[in-house]
């Protein structure tokens, strides 16, 4: 478990960054917290020529609320966050994720961004980037560009992300006022990857679900938006039979799902939905 | 020389015990949290080198050819060795059963995925590890025996074509009428099980630095061993060198649970030292090394058991068939597992005939070892949720059916039907304590109100033994025959009077330096902090074993004791002379030599030692003047197997009654451990803290067993559980807590009384677990019978009603 040789460069700015990124294209790497990749050089599965280690950048530990978001820095430790002042007023679903995130350890190291760059479809960070309708703030050599996290994941482990561009911002959306939300998760154990999770959004008005956003993790290539369940939300009765019905159709949005020795394709395709009716339930109860 | 060893407390020559029996703080805390204790990946040596293995990815292939040029050629890079030299300078590995053993790098062919290749020596890690990526290995891939039923199919291909079959041992074992008590039951009650591979994973892998000394063909071998001199003994037959120049120097280290293995790490050490004129070599097994095909794989199981019983609940006859899949050869060890059941067969049941059908196959996995328990946990397992099941069937409460079943309290010393011989216990004392501690009619109310919403809420009671102090007869089955296991200690006293023991194991965790300290600390009347341990290599110190088979801490208590009789004998003299009285009439009492008739004319140990050191000139010169004594204890009374196994083996019986509540989800398939009680007695606790530990570890693990840990090979025997991220090991999150009690009832067979404990929980939580799992399916008329009870099993129960 050593790696093979590798360059180590560490830049005094974003730009210094993007420079050396640039310059290196697809063999160079990004290391952040080194959560997920220290364990693939270590394990030689992934062989980068050069690391571009971004911790000693100024500014890029900031986390600030401004413009109605939350604005986490590319360096910004996941415990940071968790321990962000204020943050179970201010942003308690993002709380309430970070706590399913690893272990205390992984989350002393770890960053948001880094997560939300690695894009593993059974972590938590991207669901609940979806979930929120997070923009994501990139630095390439032709200049800054947003993204919503919708649109930035594409399939297991890659995003839009081109060789040369940093991920330098995540802005989480505060919730609309009255909003109830809720994380739900199937581990093995506390703190692993979800075999199947939903992050879940609404508000109630008038005794109806309002603005529901429903997304699923752990059970396809990116977190699983599941526009279906929300229309059949908008608008309904909040309750069991609510609940219920759109948990199926969540089930329903799931295609082909992972079938390893931690659970079957059809147990994720089933739980997902069972997981994203206990998150209605208990957001709804929130709201 | 032989010795008195008191068999209890109160022969102890001191009027009060201070330290035995109390939790006293382990001596080897301090080093361990300050970080001082010195690990073998600490050890740097002059000119030291590093091994890194290539690995088979083949599960069964010929090997055609082997490249390895570019490596030689490496800079940095000082040996190279393949299957070649080792068959050219080693013999293979020896085994248990007899034949089954490879070369410590494969010769011709390779048996198992992660099986080592080839093997280099450079100055980093970092190298041996690029090195490793020049070498080419070309394969002629063999048809694969991807488990213990396809090994026995008339077609299968063979592990070791010499045998003609891949079957290692098959016997049935029969203990008493066990045809007739099924002819003549009034109901038989029988089951399938699956327990499948899972094992030790110690927070250190094992680690070796080895130079073989081309001057004086010197073999130091220094690593995390658990048991130096038996793992000395074995490198000596395999590398071919004299017993006396194989020395074994053991650090260390962090935990074992019987998955320390190394034997082929060192072997090629070995080799790669030699072929780098004697510059010493270290291999680290990294995590992946020893998930992939370390010593932490044991017990991949079949079961069929069947139970005759009387209307009354009393069971007759037991019957048990087991088939186990031991992976690619024998040279772990692993088949001892499957013998030691024998020593506990018929748990804390009075079974008067017994019958036990075993078959142990070879197949492309990797090589079983042993695992804390040794074999009888999943015995237990099934065993007790086939009580459950009979219990059900014949409307008795769990608790009911074991009453009625139990060994009685006055029948023991109590022989088994599988021959070995309980020392005491009283099994419905354990009981009793325990319902009455988790107030067990109010469990059950709240049980069956539960499963009357419709949870899935479930309780599971079941009690078993664990045998402690091992003997290798307990082995004799599967080819292991002699009796006697030795663990030697030296007392010494010096010029100040300060007391040093010197004995052949090392720190390993389990607080056994502690437990001598105590023990001369009441002997000798001062405070263990006045006790040195001192550990010694297997050229210097005593006879010796080392933990294992729960028996270290009965072992080393003995051999403490009796050197300390010893010594207190030489003393005596010593003090006689210089109290001008016969020898006899003189005894130690809190620490003085004094006359018996006449008390107040005494001398301190120190004083008496003091003057055997430094005037020996005033000594008769019959008098060993040397204030030391060695002794050597193994267990009394054991007895050589006889055609069916049986002997007395294992010399102690403790038992324990656990009673876990959990609740399965049903949408998930997750288990929730919603309470745990237990009561245990392992007779005298010597230290009470320590069993504490020992007891905790092995829920632990017995909780990783029951739910979470399982190696999985696909169907050519490719391993998918190479991470921790896949290999799951409980975390303190999924480890309950639990409400405890301690019963005593001394061992009559022990110094002091006490019993091994070591193993512990792992022999119960396991079937506790799973008990209280089917007890929730119950009302759904579902049985979960497959050993870890995974969401994903239990989902597919649940759902599709297969299991």
């Amino acid at each position: 478990m050593k790696p093979p040789a590798f360059e180590y460069a560490a830049p005094a700015s974003v730009a210094e960054a993007v420079a050396l990124l640039d310059e290196r294209g697809f063999d160079a790497k990004v290391l952040a917290g080194g959560q997920s990749l220290m364990a693939l050089l270590n394990m030689r599965l992934a062989r980068p020529e050069l690391l571009v280690d971004i911790a000693r950048v100024p500014g890029l530990d900031s986390i600030e609320i401004s413009g109605g978001c939350l604005g986490v820095g590319a360096m910004v430790r996941q415990r940071s966050l968790e321990f962000f002042p204020g943050l179970a007023d201010s942003h308690p679903l993002l709380l309430a994720g970070l706590r399913h995130v690893a272990h205390p350890q992984n989350r002393n190291q770890g960053t948001v961004c880094g997560s939300l760059a690695h894009a593993d479809p059974a972590a938590e960070l991207p669901a609940l980037a979806v979930a929120a309708g997070a923009e994501l703030v990139i630095e390439g050599p032709d200049g800054k560009r947003s993204e919503s996290a919708e649109d930035f994941f594409i399939t297991y482990l890659t995003t839009t992300l081109e060789p040369a561009e940093l991920l330098v911002e995540a802005r989480f959306p505060l919730l609309p006022e009255g909003s109830g939300w809720s994380v739900q998760e199937v581990t093995r154990r506390h703190g692993d990857f979800a075999l199947a999770g939903a992050v879940v959004t609404m508000r109630i008005a008038d005794a109806r679900v309002a603005d529901p956003h429903v997304v699923a993790f752990g059970v396809g290539a990116v977190p699983l938006r599941c526009t279906a369940a929300e229309q059949a939300l908008a608008g309904a009765e909040p309750g069991p039979a609510a609940w219920k019905e759109a948990g199926a159709l969540v089930s329903e949005a799931v295609e082909d799902p992972l079938d390893d020795v931690h659970a079957s394709a059809s147990q994720r395709r089933s739980v997902a939905g069972v997981m994203a009716s206990r998150a209605m339930e208990e957001a709804a109860a929130r709201a | 020389m032989s010795s008195r060893i008191p068999n209890s407390l109160e022969e102890l020559p001191v009027s009060e015990i201070r330290w035995i029996g109390k939790g006293v703080e382990r001596l080897e805390d301090p080093s361990l949290v300050t970080g001082r204790t010195e690990f073998i990946d600490n050890v740097v040596l002059p000119g030291m080198l590093h091994c890194a293995i290539l690995r088979s990815t083949y599960a069964h292939a010929r090997i055609v050819s082997i490249d390895s040029s570019a490596a030689e050629e490496m800079e940095g890079v000082y040996a190279v060795i393949t299957g070649r030299d080792a068959a050219r300078l080693t013999n293979p590995a020896t085994t248990a059963p007899e034949g089954w053993g490879a070369y410590c790098l494969a010769h011709e062919k390779t048996r198992f995925v992660g099986e080592p290749m080839v093997a280099v020596a450079a100055t980093s890690r970092y190298l041996a590890e690029d090195a490793l990526e020049l070498i080419i290995v070309e394969y002629e891939e063999l048809p694969v025996v991807a488990n213990a039923q396809a090994a026995l199919a008339a077609d299968a291909a063979l592990l070791f074509e010499e045998h003609g079959s891949n079957v290692m041992l098959q016997r049935k074992f029969t203990w008493g009428e066990v045809d007739s008590a099924f002819d003549q039951a009034d109901l038989v009650v029988s089951d399938d099980y699956r327990w499948n591979r899972l094992g030790a994973n110690p927070m250190e892998t094992f680690g070796c630095v080895v130079d073989w000394n081309p001057a004086d063909d010197m073999l130091t071998c220094r690593g995390s061993f658990q048991s130096q001199s038996y793992m000395g003994l074995a490198r000596s037959l395999v590398l071919g060198l004299p017993s006396n120049q194989v020395r074994m120097i053991s650090h260390p280290h962090g935990g074992s649970f019987g998955g320390k293995g190394g034997f082929r790490g060192v072997d090629i050490c070995a080799l790669l030292s030699k072929a780098a004129s004697g510059r010493p070599v270290k291999w680290i097994e990294d995590r992946l090394e020893y998930l992939l095909a370390g010593a932490g794989q044991s017990w991949d199981r079949e079961y069929t058991l069947q139970l005759a019983l009387k209307k009354d609940g009393t069971v007759t006859g037991l019957r048990v068939k087991l088939l186990d899949d031991m992976g690619g050869t024998a040279e772990a060890f692993g088949a001892v597992s499957a013998a030691k059941p024998l020593a506990a067969f018929t748990g804390c049941y009075a079974i008067q005939a017994a019958e036990y059908d075993l078959t142990l196959v070879a197949t492309n996995k990797v090589p079983q070892s042993p695992y804390r328990g040794m074999g009888p946990p999943p015995h237990n397992w099934v065993l007790e949720q086939t009580m459950d099941k009979a219990a059900r069937e014949l409307g008795l409460d769990p608790a009911e059916i074991r009453r009625r079943n139990y060994i009685p309290a006055d029948a023991f010393p109590y022989t088994i039907a599988s021959g070995n011989e309980y020392d005491s216990g009283n099994y419905e004392a354990a009981l009793d304590a325990l319902l009455d501690m988790a107030d067990y009619q109010k469990l059950c109310a709240e049980r069956d109100s539960a499963q009357a919403e419709g949870r899935l809420l479930g309780l599971g009671l079941v009690n078993t033994i664990e045998p402690g102090v091992f003997d290798w007869n307990a082995y004799a089955i599967v080819g292991l025959e002699s009796t006697g296991v030795p663990e030697g200690i030296t007392v010494a006293i010096d010029v100040m009077g300060r007391i040093t023991a010197r004995l052949g194991f090392s720190l390993e965790g389990q607080g056994q330096y502690t437990l001598v300290a105590q023990v001369l600390a009441d002997y000798f009347a001062v405070t263990p902090a006045d006790v040195s341990i001192v550990y010694q290599d297997s050229l210097s110190a005593p006879p010796h074993f080392g933990p294992g088979g729960s028996r270290l801490g009965v072992a080393i208590t003995g051999a403490a004791l009796g050197a300390a009789h010893l010594l207190e004998r030489k003393l005596a003299r010593v003090a006689a002379v210089l109290l001008q009285c016969g020898p006899d009439d003189v005894e130690l009492m809190d620490g003085f030599l004094r006359v018996r008739a006449m008390p107040e004319a005494k001398m301190h140990f120190a004083e008496v030692a003091g003057a055997m050191l430094a005037r020996s000139d005033l000594l008769p010169e019959d008098i060993d003047p040397q204030p030391q004594a060695t002794y050597v204890w193994t267990a009394p009374g054991r007895t050589p197997a006889d055609e069916q196994g049986r002997a007395k083996s294992y010399l102690t019986a403790a038992n324990a009654c656990h009673l876990v509540k959990v609740e399965v989800d049903p949408d998930t398939g997750t288990v929730d451990i919603l309470g745990y009680w237990l009561v245990d007695d392992c007779g005298t606790r010597l230290n009470p803290v320590t069993v504490e530990g020992q007891t905790m570890g092995g829920i632990a693990q017995g909780v990783g067993a029951a739910l979470l840990e399982e190696y999985v090979y696909d169907e050519s025997a490719q391993p998918l559980t190479s991470s921790f991220m896949d290999y799951l090991l409980p975390s303190v999150y999924e480890v309950p807590r639990v409400e405890k009690k301690a019963l005593t009832t001394p061992s009559p067979f022990t110094p002091l009384g006490a019993k091994g404990c070591g193993e512990g929980a792992m022999h119960t939580t396991p079937a506790a677990i799973m008990c209280a799992i089917n007890d929730a399916l119950s009302p759904l008329g579902l049985s979960a019978r497959e050993v870890p009870a995974s969401p994903r099993r239990l989902w597919k129960l649940l759902h599709e009603n297969a299991d």
